[in-house]
């Protein structure tokens, strides 16, 4: 069954990536990869996208204030998370691509916390990724 | 992105989450079957479609070429298509460098989980006519659809290269005018939602992207005039048995994009909505255009109750559309700098 | 309905010109009237409001007089300022409660047997889902707020809370907190009427809670049906017009 593997490129029309509603190599640059540490500031639940804004300390002791791009909370919110669910002052790892314009943005390809846990994975609804049900 | 490049996702971007017994037979419960059943009946005498459904699933809208002619797959088979489909879907992978990894956008979990599974009849395709499961061969354009075509093809060019010259580069769901509540409903990567309400002679379906009512008279009044028309196009239902049969037209096309490029004059949807147990609930669509297909073609997929501790929640869009400003702004900065691409 | 509680199904509309202000307003020219004369001008009205004073905080009703001075500029250059200017109806945003109720557009009730009643608005086509008897808080605000309702006699009581703070009440500047509270009561009083209070309370603003209350109106015109008032391809040039190629050469 491997050829069923390249299925979604086979049925890629028109050569469209298939990706999110918007391609996000328009916005985001493949070759500005960025591995940021920060600590959050602000956490927009939002949509089309929700906003995570982080200050990153440089080695100077400069702070660049970040705008990290995540998906829809709707997702987040099925599973329980609320918008009290991430403090301020939480320390992230944002590993992603800078915007293609320069600008202090990025997607938020990774986004951990410093033990290595992936930020707002789990919740407790049967479609969170790691609880019991899904797992059927 | 224009709806061929959503219809490209859903594609390959849908899932079902098995929260229930697997059905073993290819084909959907009969007629016969689920006559037998006790199917809910509201008061005043409908049947009942009420709740919260969720259509997600991994199975492609088209049949992929490496599965030959099979429309439906043994237990074994199944579990390999899953998977497969489960590693070509998840953004969790970070392999093929850069340019294919940016475009994972982030975290698998901000997707919806049920998207990485195949519909629990394990067919290779929600096309179910024609029998190949693939969309028919198209009919010939007219010049001026190709010119329109092709207009819109440049612009999504522009779009993806991230140059784009105005705001009506965008499709339709980047620029938060329509999205899933378009029909005919397909999957996609979120917010695979919708909430069917139901009221003496009406049926009203509220998807949750993006925060629409699709309103179904049953009282048999005609549609609307031809000089009306919609985005979400102008629906008509009754009910065939338990089915609820919805016909769908006046639709609207505004820069030249509709759904996978039909022409809205002669573009019809014919959907069948079949509850086929307390947490199963059959969709099905046909759609013609005979100025864009050689035949008409049907799609079926299932939908399943979501898990009552979840909901549908407000998807709010153009209030917050931060990435307008942001894909423009970044276009002109970068012509700026010179940057063609 | 079969469960005892009256029928609300339909489509219903307000008659009052509220949303152009809620309190008392002479006639008055639209905006730039050089170019529209009789276009676009809004009608006189008289104050919903019970008393006929909205009751601000001294402080607030400076931010008022503010908001009404920039209620025709937008400037979305910059993320951090995207909400700061602007009436939120101009830009083609979620209306809000009770702004919905008393936008000139229709809206649809669809009452059923489920836990849920919809209102359908044909104004941007928003929508609003109203819980009944239900207990979980919002998780997150919205624009057209977290809605939860109850039957008390013959009143559809909804409670709404979670409303995001950027929402208007009214052209004229009226405005709220995120802590913005509401209460309505639908009282059919007719087989054509429902009468509409709604009880507005924000400690953040207003000194006190207060009232307004108008008649809904059912539309009885032959299969009458909501059409699409999707406004936001009118507001594309305004918002993001001066961000295309040929606006900056």
């Amino acid at each position: 069954m491997k050829p069923i593997a390249a299925l979604a490129l086979l049925l890629a029309t028109a050569g469209m990536p298939v990706s999110a509603h918007h391609a996000f190599a328009a916005e985001f640059d493949a070759k500005k990869p960025v591995k940021l540490r920060g600590t959050v500031t602000k956490m927009e639940w939002i949509n089309p996208h929700a906003w995570m804004h982080i200050d990153v300390k440089k080695e100077d002791g400069s702070v660049e204030e970040w705008m990290v791009e995540t998906g829809t909370p709707n997702t987040l919110l099925r599973r329980g998370f609320t918008r009290d669910s991430l403090k301020n002052g939480t320390e992230v790892i944002v590993d992603g691509y800078q915007s293609k314009d320069g600008s202090l943005r990025a997607n938020g390809r990774d986004v951990t916390l410093p033990n290595g846990q992936v930020l707002f994975l789990g919740g407790n609804s049967a479609d969170a990724p790691d609880s019991e049900k899904s797992k059927k | 992105m224009n709806r061929l490049g959503i219809l490209t996702f859903a594609i390959s971007v849908v899932l079902l989450s098995p929260l229930k017994a697997q059905a073993p037979k290819a084909a959907a419960k009969t007629a016969a079957a689920v006559k037998k059943s006790a199917a809910p009946h509201t008061p005043w005498g409908d049947p009942d479609l009420q709740g919260v459904w969720n259509d997600a699933t991994s199975t492609p809208l088209q049949r992929p070429g490496g599965v030959g002619a099979k429309d439906v797959l043994t237990d074994e088979e199944a579990v390999d298509f899953q998977k497969d489909l489960e590693h070509d879907l998840t953004r969790d992978r970070r392999d093929g460098g850069p340019e294919v990894d940016v475009n994972r956008a982030y975290n698998d979990h901000w997707m919806d989980a049920r998207r990485l599974k195949i519909t629990a009849d394990h067919r290779t395709s929600l096309i179910v006519d024609p029998p190949d499961g693939r969309i028919p061969p198209p009919a010939p354009q007219s010049p001026e659809r190709e010119k329109a075509r092709a207009a819109r093809a440049a612009a999504n060019a522009r779009f993806n290269a991230g140059l784009p010259d105005s705001y009506r580069d965008f499709s339709l769901p980047v620029r938060c005018i329509i999205r899933t509540d378009s029909p005919p409903y397909l999957p996609t990567i979120y917010n695979n939602d919708f909430h069917i309400f139901q009221s003496p002679g009406y049926v009203v379906i509220a998807p949750e992207m993006i925060h629409s009512a699709r309103t179904i008279p049953l009282d048999g009044r005609p549609h609307l005039g031809k000089n009306l028309h919609q985005w979400l196009g102008d629906s008509r239902g009754h009910w065939d048995g338990n089915t609820l049969v919805v016909e769908t037209t006046n639709f609207r096309t505004d820069d030249g994009v509709t759904f996978l490029g039909t022409n809205p004059e002669t573009f019809r949807i014919t959907e069948r909505f079949t509850r086929v147990d307390a947490d199963t609930l059959n969709y099905e669509f046909t759609v013609e255009d005979p100025k864009t297909w050689t035949k008409p073609w049907t799609a079926r997929i299932p939908w399943t109750k979501i898990d009552p501790r979840e909901q549908m929640y407000e998807y709010a869009c153009h209030e917050d559309n931060y990435d307008m400003v942001h894909f423009l702004t970044g276009a002109r900065a970068r012509e700026k700098r010179g940057e063609a691409k | 309905m079969a469960d005892g509680h009256p029928d609300l199904n339909g489509i219903w509309q307000a008659l009052v010109t509220a949303n152009l202000d809620l309190q008392d307003h002479e006639a008055q020219p639209g905006p730039h009237p050089e170019l529209m004369g009789a276009y676009g001008a809004g009608a006189a009205g008289q104050s919903i409001v019970e008393g006929g004073e909205i009751p601000y905080r001294a402080e607030a009703l400076a931010k008022k007089k503010q908001n009404f001075e920039k209620r025709m500029t937008v400037d979305v250059s910059s993320d951090k300022k995207w909400h700061d200017l602007g009436d939120p109806e101009l830009k083609c945003y979620m209306p809000g409660v009770p702004r919905a109720t008393y936008m000139p557009f229709p809206f649809r009730i669809v009452q059923g047997s489920s836990p849920y009643i919809l209102i359908a608005y044909e104004f941007t086509s928003a929508t609003r889902i109203v819980r009944m008897n239900w207990k979980g808080e919002a998780p997150t605000p919205s624009w057209m707020g977290w809605s939860r309702g109850r039957w008390e006699a013959d009143t559809l009581v909804v409670d709404v809370t979670g409303q995001r703070e950027e929402s208007w009440l009214d052209r004229a500047g009226d405005f709220h907190s995120e802590d913005l509270h509401v209460v309505e009561r639908y009282t059919p009083v007719s087989p054509y009427h429902l009468m509409y209070e709604a009880t507005i309370e924000d400690p953040k603003v207003y000194t006190r809670p207060w009232k307004i209350s108008f008649p809904l109106y059912r539309r009885l015109e032959k299969n009458l049906q909501l059409l699409e008032f999707k406004c936001v391809p009118f507001t594309e040039q305004m918002l993001f017009g001066r961000f295309g190629k040929e606006a900056t050469k």
